[in-house]
């Protein structure tokens, strides 16, 4: 059953001091979905090039792709589904009544697979651009 | 502690759908980056290749459904992060409502027009 709760607002400065694991997934979850919602509206924008001709779909993509902030942001943005993924996977077994016992720890496996994948794919992403 | 905390009204269709499209999500999410960053370098993505890959019945659907379902869950999610918070009902809520509903109808129908100059299905 669900309940309500005064949890005050996040903005509240210092309040996060204080924050749990579970706190903590909440509002990365909120921020990754943010940015993903952000990142789903630029990329049909960028694939819309396609709509005026093909050339100007390539010469949009090999422009992006030469910008070394562009690969560096497709790196955060990797981390950032990555994570939604791996958390949103976490809630869905939690929703299925499997796992809530252990939501600290796979609160913290998330996060730790995240960065090695992260990490792991920065080679692939940063080739051909320095 | 209760038992259970979620935003979501556990009881409603949106709640149900939010979760069937997560874990359609999961995997095509995966797919898609996997696909287009390590199978394929994005900076080698061309109009013919991906013409190529829209082309086939199968990834052209899935890619379709992806748009669909993608928008729907992160809209669903963006609504549900703004409207649950105290003061916010009545016509903000509407107004919200109605601002979410156009644009994801205009990122729909500017993917599928998208989609439809990539394939030679029709």
């Amino acid at each position: 059953m669900s309940q309500s709760y005064d949890r005050g607002t996040v903005e509240d400065f210092g309040r996060w001091r204080s924050f749990t694991a579970g706190m903590w997934a909440w509002l990365f979850h909120k921020f990754t979905g943010w940015v993903l919602v952000g990142y789903l509206f630029t990329h049909i924008a960028v694939l819309s090039t396609a709509l005026q001709n093909p050339g100007m779909y390539n010469d949009t993509i090999v422009g992006l792709e030469s910008l070394a902030i562009v690969r560096l942001l497709e790196v955060g943005l990797l981390a950032v589904a990555v994570f939604h993924i791996l958390n949103g996977v976490r809630l869905l077994f939690i929703d299925l009544g499997k796992g809530l016992e252990a939501q600290e720890e796979s609160f913290y496996a998330s996060l730790v697979i995240t960065g090695a994948i992260t990490v792991a794919s920065v080679p692939t992403f940063l080739s051909g651009v320095f | 502690m209760a038992e259970h905390y979620s935003s979501f009204d556990r009881s409603g269709t949106k709640w149900l759908l939010q979760r069937v499209t997560a874990a359609f999500l999961v995997v095509v999410l995966a797919f898609h980056f996997f696909l287009l960053h390590f199978v394929n370098h994005a900076a080698d993505v061309t109009f013919a290749g991906t013409s190529a890959r829209m082309s086939t019945w199968t990834y052209f659907s899935l890619m379709v459904l992806f748009l669909v379902t993608a928008t729907f869950h992160g809209v669903n999610g963006i609504h549900n992060t703004l409207v649950h918070r105290d003061g916010v009902d009545g016509w903000k809520q509407t107004a919200i409502t109605a601002v979410l509903v156009v644009a994801s109808l205009v990122l729909i129908v500017q993917g599928l027009r998208t989609a439809l100059v990539w394939t030679n299905l029709f």
